[in-house]
């Protein structure tokens, strides 16, 4: 991680645009509660070849505001997608991208069981939780996540890994989550956490 | 089509198709709460899209407003009408409207919240608790099981697979776990129904178990249904080991399993409905608003087109009445409908068309008309008859010039005055007037009549013929008289002349020609007869011869005056000193006036120039002027005789003015228009021809004569001869009592 660069959170332009039209015109009758942001970042990556494959390590700083955590209790679903991409940097050229993965988390508050549960639908592992921070605790960190085997990358050439990670609300069925508009937002989507790795 | 006919057609699509745009959006979002994940995506670009139909509308309308009000502000034609008209539409419009709306949203609130009243809520979470106390109930009976083994596996002191598996099998469990505090497994036994890879022991369940507590939780799995995980710590028996942790497995019922899934799916909707309650409301009404809105405004703008396309045609009715009253009859209106106010379009254009095509003939016959009064103007302002037109009420409608050229007085301006009262008394206007006036008041409305008037010096004597134009409807009072008379004063002068001259020229050969042998033979019976006569006979013979010869002498003098009347003249126009001719004539005449005791004055103008005449027969005119002044002087002592000469002008032309007075006895008052007639005098040894040759002598140069009585005594002769050549040439030749040269024969 010679040349990493430090990530931020951002918003989509478009959304907040469409958002900012209709507060003017017309969410002074709607329940607009307070806006509380969400921290979303990558705080650490790194991959290791173990057993001829390379394996991600991540960290994020993920902060659900109360909205959200009272939103995950009412019912909704959170899901983190963490998107993975590996690039082969050329000198005088674009870079040539060799592979990308997406991981996708679900967390959900199960009622009955008072448990959240948080699962991957990659694998379609599950794991639950008496807690939401540990759930979120849990979200909040990969470890050994498979990439692609180490012999699809050049010896002596430079590659960049890049992680980002993205946070959003969805209804359980979808059959409201156009309502979700309307709600307090605090979906969010982390920065590039990149740096380079000389095979 | 024409052009507004085409723009018409385009804006009905364009706003056909933006309705229709408008609508589909409405119904697209309308569906919004039924199908969900692309419209979670569109939903906000479909309320843009009505926003920003809601905000063109809006625009359109304001637009539409502001120009309502400029138009009522302008006193346009029908902008009253038009915005009466909006007003209606638009309140009739909006009352349900808002109606709707007001028992919408109320119906919107109180139905979303019932879906989350109270007693659903509680109902929702009673069950959960039901159910989970149900579950719980289980799960401590699960946990007392795994106690139990606990319990075992300490007495035993051992964790063989052999022990593991009886108590598994004596609890029930799917799988029990002995593991270290540390989460090191020691032990596991597990059913056929388990996984093969053994289950490890959470940290959270270690986490408790250190802490002395005993674990329980109810886990939902993956691929469905629950299992409850307990977990309790128990004291090692093997040396060197600490306290180990047993962990067991359970499942739960297949139905009590689908029971608990039902409870928690509907258990999380309605935590997500009622999470969302408020943003289902205000979406709602959002939407609900935005139809209104649009419905709103677009009912207005609708009145708005409405009212226009209905008052259009009034409008343009009534921009079409007042092009007509102007007179403007080609305006055509725009047949935009059919019914019954497209009925009144094409009645107004089929009258404008009918005004149009009678005012085309109208036009032409007045035109027909101007040109026929145009030629009859022309015709009787070169007429010679005096034509004058009268209203009924005898006003004067027309005159031609000849009438003031007769009358002597412009006729063309006492238009519009009334008959009575023009002219001047005594004038022949006025007393052509009263003739007139007294013939018509009579009741004779159609007459001819000859009139003689007495103007001034001379006699006038007039042909006068009235005439009733036709009234309005026949019966009625006659719509005015016509006039029509000339002045045949001089024809009649120039018939008698005619006829004395004819008898001028019988008497000269009936006449004279016997008189010589008449004469010559009383010569010869004296002269043959008397030498043998007795003195007695002698006497009578030469007495009665000598009274024969003087009587033919005299009846020879008289023929040889007639012959001089009707003798054609023989001009020898040139150059002639009129003072010189007055001075030569009055010289011969002054010796023999001045013996009866007659003075003669002569006055001459020196500024006189020579005048183009006849010599001798100015001699003449001047002789017998003088003659007829010493005549009337004879036997009155005093008397006085008066000859000038002045430059006058006449008709706007220079001329010479002759003028012979004397102070005898003057004309006679009955006789003075005749004097100039043959044979009028009234001397008793005049032939009666003397003026008459003077007036003849006058109009062979051109010239004017009158004669009248002076003021103080005496008569007056007046003589006017042109200078200019031209104007004595064409009066000349204007003279109509020449028919044809008389000729006295010798």
């Amino acid at each position: 991680m010679s040349n990493s660069r430090h990530a931020s959170r951002s918003k989509s332009l478009a959304s907040r645009g469409l958002r900012a039209a209709w507060l003017l015109c017309f969410l002074a009758t709607t329940a607009a509660p307070a806006f509380a942001d969400t921290r979303l970042q990558v705080a650490s990556a790194s991959v290791a070849v173990d057993d001829g494959v390379f394996e991600l390590d991540a960290r994020l700083d993920l902060e659900i505001p109360e909205a959200g955590r009272r939103a995950i209790e009412a019912g909704l679903t959170l899901e983190l997608d963490y998107r993975v991409e590996i690039a082969r940097v050329r000198r005088y050229l674009p870079d040539d991208e060799v592979a990308s993965l997406v991981q996708n988390y679900e967390l959900s508050f199960h009622a009955l069981s008072q448990r959240y549960l948080l699962r991957n639908l990659n694998t379609g592992e599950q794991q639950d939780f008496g807690t939401l921070q540990a759930a979120l605790d849990r979200l909040a960190e990969v470890r050994g996540l498979p990439l692609l085997d180490a012999t699809l990358l050049e010896p002596g050439a430079t590659y960049e890994f890049r992680v980002r990670a993205a946070l959003n609300l969805r209804t359980a069925p979808d059959t409201l989550g156009w309502l979700l508009f309307w709600t307090d937002d605090w979906s969010a989507t982390s920065e590039w956490f990149a740096w380079t790795y000389r095979r | 089509m024409d052009v507004p006919t085409l723009r018409r057609a385009a804006s009905m699509v364009v706003v056909g198709l933006g309705g229709l745009l408008w609508l589909a959006a409405i119904l697209f979002m309308a569906q919004t709460a039924q199908h969900s994940e692309q419209f979670s995506r569109l939903h906000p670009w479909i309320l843009m899209i009505n926003i920003a139909g809601l905000v063109v509308l809006v625009g359109l309308l304001f637009t539409k407003l502001a120009q309502l009000v400029r138009d009522w502000r302008g006193h346009v034609i029908g902008s009253r009408l038009k915005a009466r008209m909006v007003w209606i539409f638009g309140v009739l419009a909006t009352l349900p409207i808002l109606l709707v709306y007001f028992f919408a949203v109320q119906f919107l609130n109180r139905g979303i919240d019932s879906w989350f009243n109270v007693e659903i809520r509680q109902s929702l979470d009673d069950a959960l608790v039901l159910s989970r106390s149900a579950l719980e109930t289980r799960m401590r009976e699960h946990l007392e099981a795994t106690e139990v083994v606990a319990e075992q596996l300490a007495a035993t002191g051992g964790t063989s697979a052999v022990l593991l598996e009886g108590l598994r099998r004596q609890a029930g469990a799917l799988e029990i776990t002995v593991a270290t505090e540390s989460g090191a497994i020691v032990a596991v036994s597990k059913g056929l129904s388990s996984e093969v890879v053994p289950e490890e022991v959470p940290g959270e369940v270690l986490l408790q178990v250190r802490q002395g507590r005993p674990f329980v939780s109810l886990e939902p799995q993956a691929a469905g249904g629950y299992l409850v995980r307990t977990a309790v710590s128990f004291g090692g028996t093997a040396p060197g080991r600490g306290r180990l942790v047993v962990q067991a497995m359970y499942p739960v019922a297949e139905r009590i399993a689908a029971l608990a899934d039902t409870l928690q799916a509907t258990y999380q909707q309605f935590g997500e409905k009622d999470y969302l309650r408020r943003p289902l409301k205000a979406s709602f009404i959002l939407t609900l608003t935005v139809v209104l809105l649009l419905s709103l405004l677009a009912a207005w703008y609708g009145a708005i087109f409405t009212a226009q396309k209905l008052v259009q045609p009034i409008q343009d009715l009534v921009k079409g009445t007042r092009a007509v009253a102007q007179g403007d009859l080609d305006t055509r209106l725009p047949l935009t409908s059919h019914d019954e106010m497209g009925f009144l379009v094409h009645s107004f254009n089929d009258m404008t068309k009918r005004l149009r095509s009678a005012r085309e003939d109208q036009q032409r016959a007045q035109q027909a008309a101007e040109t026929e009064r145009a030629n009859l103007a022309i015709i009787l302002a070169r007429l010679s008859t005096g034509v004058v037109s009268l209203e009924p009420d005898l006003r004067v409608r027309t005159a031609n010039r000849a009438a003031t050229t007769i009358l002597g007085e412009d006729l063309e301006a006492c238009v519009g005055r009334s008959l009575a009262g023009l002219g001047t008394p005594d004038g022949l206007l006025r007393q052509f007037v009263e003739a007139c006036r007294s013939r018509i008041a009579a009741g004779d409305l159609e007459w001819r009549e000859q009139f003689t008037f007495q103007a001034g010096p001379s006699r006038r004597i007039l042909m006068c013929a009235c005439t009733p134009l036709p009234g309005e409807a026949e019966g009625e009072l006659p719509g005015g008289f016509v006039l029509v008379f000339d002045d045949i004063t001089v024809m009649l002068q120039a018939q008698r002349e005619a006829a004395w001259g004819e008898v001028a020229r019988r008497l000269a050969h009936e006449i004279k020609n016997p008189l010589t042998p008449i004469r010559l033979s009383a010569e010869r019976m004296r002269h043959k007869l008397l030498p043998s006569m007795n003195e007695k006979d002698a006497q009578l013979l030469d007495r009665g011869t000598e009274t024969i010869v003087q009587q033919v002498e005299a009846m020879k003098e008289m023929v040889n005056a007639f012959s001089e009347y009707a003798r054609a003249p023989r001009f020898e126009m040139a150059d002639v000193n009129l003072n010189q001719l007055v001075r030569e004539v009055t010289d011969l005449y002054r010796a023999q006036v001045a013996g009866r005791g007659v003075q003669l004055v002569v006055d001459l103008e020196p500024r006189v120039a020579t005048v183009v005449a006849d010599r001798g027969r100015l001699r003449q005119l001047l002789n017998n002027l003088l003659t007829n002044a010493v005549e009337a002087l004879e036997g009155q002592p005093d008397g006085s005789i008066t000859v000038a000469t002045r430059l006058a002008e006449r008709n706007g032309e220079e001329a010479v003015e002759i003028e012979v007075e004397d102070n005898g006895p003057g004309f006679q008052r009955e006789l003075i228009g005749q004097v100039f007639d043959p044979y009028v005098t009234t001397k008793p040894r005049g032939t009666g021809l003397g003026l008459a040759i003077v007036l003849k002598i006058v109009e062979e140069h051109g010239g004017h004569v009158e004669a009248d009585n002076r003021a103080e005594g005496g008569a007056r002769v007046r003589i006017e001869l042109p200078l200019n050549e031209t104007t004595r040439a064409q009066a000349a030749n204007r003279e109509p009592r020449r028919p044809e040269p008389r000729r006295e024969r010798a």
